[in-house]
Protein backbone atom coordinates (compact mmCIF):
# COMPACT_ATOMS: atom_id res chain seq x y z
CA UNK A 1 0.00 0.00 0.00
CA UNK A 2 1.44 3.51 -1.01
CA UNK A 3 2.47 5.80 1.62
CA UNK A 4 1.93 9.28 1.66
CA UNK A 5 2.65 12.73 3.41
CA UNK A 6 0.63 15.36 4.18
CA UNK A 7 2.46 18.68 5.30
CA UNK A 8 -0.01 21.18 6.49
CA UNK A 9 2.28 24.88 5.80
CA UNK A 10 -0.30 26.49 8.00
CA UNK A 11 1.26 24.54 11.30
CA UNK A 12 4.99 24.79 9.68
CA UNK A 13 6.61 27.34 12.12
CA UNK A 14 9.82 27.04 10.28
CA UNK A 15 12.19 25.58 13.08
CA UNK A 16 13.15 23.66 10.67
CA UNK A 17 13.66 20.45 12.43
CA UNK A 18 12.58 18.70 9.20
CA UNK A 19 15.55 19.73 7.88
CA UNK A 20 18.25 19.19 10.74
CA UNK A 21 16.59 15.17 10.90
CA UNK A 22 16.63 14.73 7.85
CA UNK A 23 20.70 16.07 6.98
CA UNK A 24 20.97 14.05 10.21
CA UNK A 25 19.62 10.49 9.53
CA UNK A 26 21.97 10.94 6.33
CA UNK A 27 24.83 11.70 7.24
CA UNK A 28 24.77 14.54 4.82
CA UNK A 29 27.43 17.43 5.36
CA UNK A 30 27.25 20.73 6.50
CA UNK A 31 26.92 23.76 3.25
CA UNK A 32 29.36 26.84 3.84
CA UNK A 33 26.75 29.52 3.55
CA UNK A 34 26.69 33.49 3.74
CA UNK A 35 24.28 35.62 5.20
CA UNK A 36 21.60 36.58 2.52
CA UNK A 37 19.13 38.68 4.61
CA UNK A 38 16.67 35.46 4.83
CA UNK A 39 16.49 32.99 7.24
CA UNK A 40 16.24 30.73 4.47
CA UNK A 41 19.07 28.91 4.94
CA UNK A 42 21.13 27.30 3.03
CA UNK A 43 19.69 28.72 -0.53
CA UNK A 44 18.82 25.83 -2.58
CA UNK A 45 18.20 22.36 -2.70
CA UNK A 46 21.41 20.50 -2.92
CA UNK A 47 23.08 16.74 -3.10
CA UNK A 48 23.78 17.59 0.45
CA UNK A 49 20.63 19.06 1.21
CA UNK A 50 17.16 16.95 0.63
CA UNK A 51 15.02 19.00 3.10
CA UNK A 52 14.30 22.33 2.99
CA UNK A 53 12.47 25.23 4.44
CA UNK A 54 11.60 28.09 2.20
CA UNK A 55 10.86 31.55 3.38
CA UNK A 56 8.81 34.17 1.86
CA UNK A 57 7.37 37.40 2.80
CA UNK A 58 4.56 38.26 1.29
CA UNK A 59 1.80 40.93 1.64
CA UNK A 60 -1.14 39.52 0.59
CA UNK A 61 -4.13 41.83 0.64
CA UNK A 62 -2.48 44.10 2.73
CA UNK A 63 -1.13 42.23 5.35
CA UNK A 64 2.27 40.97 5.65
CA UNK A 65 2.47 37.10 6.02
CA UNK A 66 5.75 35.24 6.49
CA UNK A 67 5.35 32.13 4.28
CA UNK A 68 6.91 28.78 5.15
CA UNK A 69 7.44 25.83 2.50
CA UNK A 70 9.40 22.71 3.85
CA UNK A 71 10.15 21.51 0.69
CA UNK A 72 11.25 18.20 -0.41
CA UNK A 73 10.64 15.47 -3.07
CA UNK A 74 6.70 14.77 -4.43
CA UNK A 75 7.07 11.22 -5.16
CA UNK A 76 5.29 11.38 -7.80
CA UNK A 77 2.44 9.13 -8.49
CA UNK A 78 3.10 8.79 -12.39
CA UNK A 79 7.03 10.42 -11.70
CA UNK A 80 8.40 12.23 -14.91
CA UNK A 81 11.99 11.59 -14.00
CA UNK A 82 11.41 7.97 -13.77
CA UNK A 83 9.24 7.75 -16.76
CA UNK A 84 11.42 10.27 -19.14
CA UNK A 85 14.80 8.59 -17.75
CA UNK A 86 13.45 4.56 -18.12
CA UNK A 87 16.35 2.86 -16.63
CA UNK A 88 14.93 1.22 -13.18
CA UNK A 89 18.70 0.86 -12.73
CA UNK A 90 18.70 4.30 -11.81
CA UNK A 91 15.56 5.62 -11.11
CA UNK A 92 13.12 3.40 -9.36
CA UNK A 93 9.79 3.56 -7.68
CA UNK A 94 9.81 0.96 -4.25
CA UNK A 95 6.42 -0.78 -5.17
CA UNK A 96 5.46 -1.19 -1.58
CA UNK A 97 6.31 2.21 -0.43
CA UNK A 98 5.36 4.52 -3.50
CA UNK A 99 8.93 5.83 -2.56
CA UNK A 100 10.85 7.30 -6.44
CA UNK A 101 14.56 6.46 -5.64
CA UNK A 102 17.85 8.06 -7.14
CA UNK A 103 20.57 5.35 -7.20
CA UNK A 104 24.44 5.92 -8.07
CA UNK A 105 23.33 4.60 -11.64
CA UNK A 106 22.08 8.04 -12.62
CA UNK A 107 25.99 9.05 -12.73
CA UNK A 108 25.39 7.74 -16.44
CA UNK A 109 22.91 10.04 -17.23
CA UNK A 110 23.03 13.85 -18.28
CA UNK A 111 22.02 14.81 -14.57
CA UNK A 112 20.74 18.58 -16.07
CA UNK A 113 18.21 16.27 -18.21
CA UNK A 114 17.09 14.50 -15.20
CA UNK A 115 16.71 17.89 -13.19
CA UNK A 116 14.66 19.23 -16.33
CA UNK A 117 12.34 16.75 -16.16
CA UNK A 118 10.94 17.45 -12.84
CA UNK A 119 7.82 19.46 -12.47
CA UNK A 120 8.80 20.42 -8.96
CA UNK A 121 12.56 21.32 -9.60
CA UNK A 122 14.27 18.89 -6.86
CA UNK A 123 16.67 16.85 -7.67
CA UNK A 124 20.44 18.37 -8.02
CA UNK A 125 23.74 16.74 -9.16
CA UNK A 126 26.45 15.55 -7.08
CA UNK A 127 30.08 16.14 -7.16
CA UNK A 128 30.42 12.05 -8.20
CA UNK A 129 28.03 13.50 -11.59
CA UNK A 130 25.30 11.31 -10.17
CA UNK A 131 21.94 13.07 -8.88
CA UNK A 132 20.27 13.28 -5.51
CA UNK A 133 17.09 14.02 -3.28
CA UNK A 134 14.78 13.12 -0.56
CA UNK A 135 14.31 9.03 -0.71
CA UNK A 136 11.18 9.02 1.77
CA UNK A 137 13.42 7.63 4.63
CA UNK A 138 12.44 4.29 2.75
CA UNK A 139 14.92 2.54 5.34
CA UNK A 140 13.14 3.92 7.70
CA UNK A 141 9.40 3.35 6.69
CA UNK A 142 10.38 -0.32 5.84
CA UNK A 143 11.31 -0.82 9.82
CA UNK A 144 8.45 0.86 10.82
CA UNK A 145 9.38 3.88 11.84
CA UNK A 146 8.60 7.32 10.55
CA UNK A 147 10.41 9.20 8.10
CA UNK A 148 13.10 11.12 9.83
CA UNK A 149 11.19 14.77 9.19
CA UNK A 150 7.85 13.70 9.70
CA UNK A 151 9.10 12.10 13.29
CA UNK A 152 10.94 15.18 14.09
CA UNK A 153 8.01 18.06 13.66
CA UNK A 154 6.75 19.36 16.88
CA UNK A 155 4.01 21.49 15.45
CA UNK A 156 2.41 18.29 13.75
CA UNK A 157 2.58 20.03 10.14
CA UNK A 158 4.14 16.99 8.72
CA UNK A 159 1.96 13.79 8.77
CA UNK A 160 2.79 10.35 7.09
CA UNK A 161 1.00 7.36 6.64
CA UNK A 162 -1.28 5.45 4.18
CA UNK A 163 -2.61 7.20 0.82
CA UNK A 164 -5.66 7.13 1.97
CA UNK A 165 -5.63 8.16 5.63
CA UNK A 166 -3.50 11.11 4.45
CA UNK A 167 -5.87 12.30 1.64
CA UNK A 168 -8.71 12.09 4.39
CA UNK A 169 -6.90 13.81 6.96
CA UNK A 170 -5.24 16.84 4.42
CA UNK A 171 -9.28 17.00 3.05
CA UNK A 172 -10.41 17.53 6.67
CA UNK A 173 -8.05 20.14 7.48
CA UNK A 174 -8.78 22.09 4.36
CA UNK A 175 -12.20 22.09 5.41
CA UNK A 176 -11.28 23.90 8.62
CA UNK A 177 -8.42 25.96 7.49
CA UNK A 178 -10.47 27.14 4.96
CA UNK A 179 -12.89 29.20 7.84
CA UNK A 180 -9.93 31.27 8.20
CA UNK A 181 -8.11 31.31 4.99
CA UNK A 182 -10.56 30.98 2.27
CA UNK A 183 -8.00 31.26 -0.70
CA UNK A 184 -6.22 27.48 1.01
CA UNK A 185 -6.18 24.35 -1.36
CA UNK A 186 -4.81 20.56 -1.45
CA UNK A 187 -1.29 20.92 -3.83
CA UNK A 188 -1.88 18.70 -6.87
CA UNK A 189 -3.28 15.87 -4.36
CA UNK A 190 -4.11 13.66 -7.42
CA UNK A 191 -0.74 13.60 -8.63
CA UNK A 192 1.65 13.40 -5.75
CA UNK A 193 2.57 11.53 -2.61
CA UNK A 194 4.01 14.47 -0.87
CA UNK A 195 0.35 16.37 -0.45
CA UNK A 196 1.02 20.58 1.13
CA UNK A 197 -1.47 22.30 2.61
CA UNK A 198 -1.40 26.12 1.39
CA UNK A 199 -3.10 28.74 2.95
CA UNK A 200 -2.92 31.37 0.42
CA UNK A 201 -2.21 30.94 -3.73
CA UNK A 202 0.66 28.55 -4.18
CA UNK A 203 2.88 30.73 -6.29
CA UNK A 204 3.27 32.66 -3.65
CA UNK A 205 5.13 29.89 -1.45
CA UNK A 206 7.51 29.17 -4.58
CA UNK A 207 7.94 28.85 -7.78
CA UNK A 208 7.57 25.11 -8.16
CA UNK A 209 5.18 24.97 -5.29
CA UNK A 210 2.59 23.10 -7.45
CA UNK A 211 3.27 21.33 -10.93
CA UNK A 212 1.48 23.49 -13.69
CA UNK A 213 3.38 26.94 -12.79
CA UNK A 214 6.03 26.42 -15.55
CA UNK A 215 6.92 24.89 -18.65
CA UNK A 216 8.67 21.90 -18.33
CA UNK A 217 11.94 21.27 -19.91
CA UNK A 218 12.94 17.85 -21.52
CA UNK A 219 15.15 17.47 -24.24
CA UNK A 220 15.26 16.07 -27.23
CA UNK A 221 17.46 13.29 -26.35
CA UNK A 222 15.14 12.49 -22.98
CA UNK A 223 12.15 12.64 -25.24
CA UNK A 224 13.58 10.08 -27.77
CA UNK A 225 14.72 7.78 -25.47
CA UNK A 226 10.85 7.79 -23.94
CA UNK A 227 9.83 7.26 -27.34
CA UNK A 228 11.90 4.55 -28.61
CA UNK A 229 12.06 2.48 -25.14
CA UNK A 230 8.69 0.45 -25.26
CA UNK A 231 10.23 -0.88 -29.02
CA UNK A 232 13.51 -1.23 -27.00
CA UNK A 233 12.32 -3.12 -24.41
CA UNK A 234 10.17 -5.69 -26.80
CA UNK A 235 13.60 -5.92 -29.25
CA UNK A 236 15.99 -6.92 -26.29
CA UNK A 237 13.65 -9.71 -25.51
CA UNK A 238 13.47 -11.34 -28.44
CA UNK A 239 17.04 -11.18 -28.86
CA UNK B 1 9.02 20.52 -26.02
CA UNK B 2 5.96 23.73 -24.52
CA UNK B 3 3.96 21.81 -22.61
CA UNK B 4 3.16 22.89 -19.04
CA UNK B 5 4.60 20.62 -15.79
CA UNK B 6 1.02 19.24 -15.36
CA UNK B 7 0.45 18.03 -18.70
CA UNK B 8 3.70 16.43 -18.88
CA UNK B 9 2.75 14.65 -15.68
CA UNK B 10 -0.53 13.38 -17.49
CA UNK B 11 1.86 12.62 -20.77
CA UNK B 12 3.80 10.33 -18.87
CA UNK B 13 1.03 8.20 -17.34
CA UNK B 14 -0.11 7.56 -20.61
CA UNK B 15 3.44 6.60 -21.77
CA UNK B 16 3.50 4.35 -18.45
CA UNK B 17 0.03 2.89 -19.72
CA UNK B 18 1.82 2.11 -23.00
CA UNK B 19 4.93 0.37 -22.18
CA UNK B 20 3.56 -1.77 -19.95
CA UNK B 21 0.60 -3.22 -22.94
CA UNK B 22 4.30 -3.20 -24.89
CA UNK B 23 5.99 -5.67 -22.50
CA UNK B 24 4.24 -8.77 -24.03
CA UNK B 25 3.24 -10.04 -20.99
CA UNK B 26 6.81 -9.43 -18.80
CA UNK B 27 6.27 -7.66 -15.76
CA UNK B 28 9.56 -4.97 -16.38
CA UNK B 29 9.01 -3.74 -12.70
CA UNK B 30 12.60 -3.76 -11.30
CA UNK B 31 12.68 -6.83 -9.31
CA UNK B 32 14.56 -5.48 -6.30
CA UNK B 33 15.28 -6.70 -2.90
CA UNK B 34 13.19 -4.29 -0.68
CA UNK B 35 14.37 -5.38 3.08
CA UNK B 36 16.36 -2.26 3.96
CA UNK B 37 18.81 -2.27 6.62
CA UNK B 38 18.82 0.61 9.51
CA UNK B 39 22.14 2.09 9.64
CA UNK B 40 21.33 1.54 13.79
CA UNK B 41 20.00 -1.94 13.21
CA UNK B 42 22.89 -3.10 15.13
CA UNK B 43 23.13 -0.18 17.73
CA UNK B 44 23.25 -0.06 21.16
CA UNK B 45 20.40 2.11 22.55
CA UNK B 46 20.02 5.00 25.38
CA UNK B 47 17.60 7.24 26.19
CA UNK B 48 18.34 10.73 27.15
CA UNK B 49 17.31 14.26 27.79
CA UNK B 50 17.83 16.96 25.62
CA UNK B 51 20.49 19.40 27.08
CA UNK B 52 19.38 22.79 25.06
CA UNK B 53 16.59 24.60 27.05
CA UNK B 54 14.02 24.05 29.44
CA UNK B 55 11.10 21.42 27.59
CA UNK B 56 13.41 18.44 28.47
CA UNK B 57 12.23 16.16 25.34
CA UNK B 58 13.35 12.76 25.44
CA UNK B 59 15.94 11.47 22.95
CA UNK B 60 17.53 7.95 21.98
CA UNK B 61 20.66 7.35 21.57
CA UNK B 62 22.34 5.11 19.25
CA UNK B 63 26.02 3.94 19.85
CA UNK B 64 28.12 1.52 17.83
CA UNK B 65 28.70 -1.80 19.37
CA UNK B 66 31.85 -2.12 17.75
CA UNK B 67 34.31 -0.50 20.77
CA UNK B 68 34.54 2.99 19.73
CA UNK B 69 30.94 3.60 21.08
CA UNK B 70 30.50 6.20 18.24
CA UNK B 71 27.55 7.98 18.36
CA UNK B 72 25.29 6.81 15.03
CA UNK B 73 22.46 8.77 15.64
CA UNK B 74 20.50 10.82 17.76
CA UNK B 75 16.46 11.02 17.33
CA UNK B 76 13.57 11.89 19.33
CA UNK B 77 12.00 9.19 21.76
CA UNK B 78 8.45 8.18 20.55
CA UNK B 79 7.57 7.07 23.73
CA UNK B 80 8.70 9.96 25.68
CA UNK B 81 5.79 11.77 27.44
CA UNK B 82 7.09 15.54 26.74
CA UNK B 83 8.09 15.55 22.85
CA UNK B 84 6.95 12.09 21.88
CA UNK B 85 9.37 11.77 19.24
CA UNK B 86 9.39 15.24 18.14
CA UNK B 87 12.56 17.51 18.33
CA UNK B 88 13.57 20.87 17.35
CA UNK B 89 15.50 21.90 14.86
CA UNK B 90 18.80 22.24 17.14
CA UNK B 91 17.51 18.81 19.48
CA UNK B 92 17.59 17.40 16.07
CA UNK B 93 21.27 18.13 15.50
CA UNK B 94 22.10 16.33 18.71
CA UNK B 95 24.66 14.15 17.33
CA UNK B 96 27.11 17.30 16.38
CA UNK B 97 27.83 17.12 20.50
CA UNK B 98 30.13 14.65 19.91
CA UNK B 99 30.40 13.99 15.81
CA UNK B 100 31.67 16.84 14.56
CA UNK B 101 35.42 17.81 12.83
CA UNK B 102 34.36 21.20 14.20
CA UNK B 103 34.45 20.09 17.85
CA UNK B 104 37.66 21.59 20.23
CA UNK B 105 38.84 18.36 21.37
CA UNK B 106 42.04 20.15 23.54
CA UNK B 107 41.70 22.93 26.06
CA UNK B 108 42.58 26.26 24.41
CA UNK B 109 44.00 29.27 26.98
CA UNK B 110 43.80 33.07 26.17
CA UNK B 111 45.70 34.96 28.12
CA UNK B 112 44.68 38.21 30.31
CA UNK B 113 45.06 40.85 27.60
CA UNK B 114 46.30 38.22 24.68
CA UNK B 115 44.25 38.84 21.19
CA UNK B 116 44.98 34.87 20.23
CA UNK B 117 43.72 31.42 21.87
CA UNK B 118 46.71 28.76 22.28
CA UNK B 119 46.32 24.62 22.82
CA UNK B 120 47.35 24.00 25.87
CA UNK B 121 47.47 20.76 27.57
CA UNK B 122 45.12 18.99 30.09
CA UNK B 123 47.03 18.97 32.91
CA UNK B 124 48.05 22.57 32.80
CA UNK B 125 44.62 23.88 31.97
CA UNK B 126 43.31 21.58 34.98
CA UNK B 127 45.99 22.97 37.37
CA UNK B 128 44.97 25.82 36.65
CA UNK B 129 41.45 26.43 37.10
CA UNK B 130 41.92 24.48 40.13
CA UNK B 131 44.45 27.04 41.44
CA UNK B 132 42.52 30.12 40.28
CA UNK B 133 38.99 29.08 41.69
CA UNK B 134 41.22 27.97 45.10
CA UNK B 135 42.36 31.81 45.09
CA UNK B 136 39.62 33.67 44.22
CA UNK B 137 37.28 31.82 46.69
CA UNK B 138 39.47 31.49 49.50
CA UNK B 139 39.69 35.48 48.74
CA UNK B 140 35.89 36.43 49.28
CA UNK B 141 34.78 33.66 51.05
CA UNK B 142 32.07 34.96 53.18
CA UNK B 143 31.39 33.07 56.10
CA UNK B 144 28.59 35.64 57.14
CA UNK B 145 26.92 38.32 56.17
CA UNK B 146 26.26 42.17 57.05
CA UNK B 147 23.27 41.04 59.22
CA UNK B 148 25.49 37.88 60.95
CA UNK B 149 23.45 35.58 59.60
CA UNK B 150 25.58 32.05 58.24
CA UNK B 151 25.85 32.29 54.31
CA UNK B 152 28.62 30.33 53.64
CA UNK B 153 29.65 31.82 50.30
CA UNK B 154 31.25 33.43 47.67
CA UNK B 155 30.12 35.99 45.23
CA UNK B 156 33.63 36.61 43.15
CA UNK B 157 33.06 33.46 41.04
CA UNK B 158 30.14 33.38 38.71
CA UNK B 159 29.07 29.90 36.24
CA UNK B 160 27.02 30.38 33.15
CA UNK B 161 26.86 27.94 30.52
CA UNK B 162 27.08 24.51 30.12
CA UNK B 163 24.73 23.96 27.18
CA UNK B 164 26.05 20.93 26.04
CA UNK B 165 26.06 19.12 29.35
CA UNK B 166 23.37 16.51 29.97
CA UNK B 167 21.09 16.30 33.03
CA UNK B 168 22.88 14.06 34.79
CA UNK B 169 26.48 15.91 34.25
CA UNK B 170 24.54 19.17 35.32
CA UNK B 171 23.53 17.94 38.59
CA UNK B 172 27.09 16.87 39.43
CA UNK B 173 28.48 20.04 37.91
CA UNK B 174 26.09 22.43 40.25
CA UNK B 175 26.78 19.97 43.26
CA UNK B 176 30.50 20.99 43.03
CA UNK B 177 29.92 24.60 42.20
CA UNK B 178 27.57 24.62 45.22
CA UNK B 179 29.55 23.11 47.30
CA UNK B 180 32.67 25.83 46.73
CA UNK B 181 29.91 28.39 47.78
CA UNK B 182 29.16 29.65 44.14
CA UNK B 183 25.59 31.60 44.38
CA UNK B 184 25.87 32.93 41.03
CA UNK B 185 25.11 29.86 39.11
CA UNK B 186 22.98 29.83 35.88
CA UNK B 187 22.24 27.46 32.64
CA UNK B 188 21.51 27.35 29.10
CA UNK B 189 18.27 25.49 30.21
CA UNK B 190 16.81 28.88 31.70
CA UNK B 191 17.71 31.56 29.40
Amino acid sequence: MAKAFFIDTTLCTACRACQVACKQWHDLPAEETQNLGTHQNPPDLSDKTYKLVRMNERVIDGQLRWLFFPEQCRHCIEAPCLEALGDPAAIYRDPDTGAILYTRQTAQYDADAIIESCPYNIPRKGADGSVYKCDMCNDRVHNGLLPACVQACPTGAMNFGERDAMLEMANQRLAVVKAKYPQAMLLDPEYVSVIYLAAFPPENYHEFAIASRTPVGVTRHMALRKMVRPFAAALSRLG
Amino acid sequence: MDVSRRKFIQISGATAAGVAVSHLGFDLRPVKAHAQMLKTQYAKETTTICCYCGVGCGAIVHTSRRGDGRVINIEGDPEHVINRGALCSKGSALKQLTENTNRLTEPMYRAPGASEWRQVSWDWAIDQIARRVKETRDAAFEVKNDKGQTVNRTTAIASVGSAAMDNEECWLYQALLRAMGLVYVEHQARI
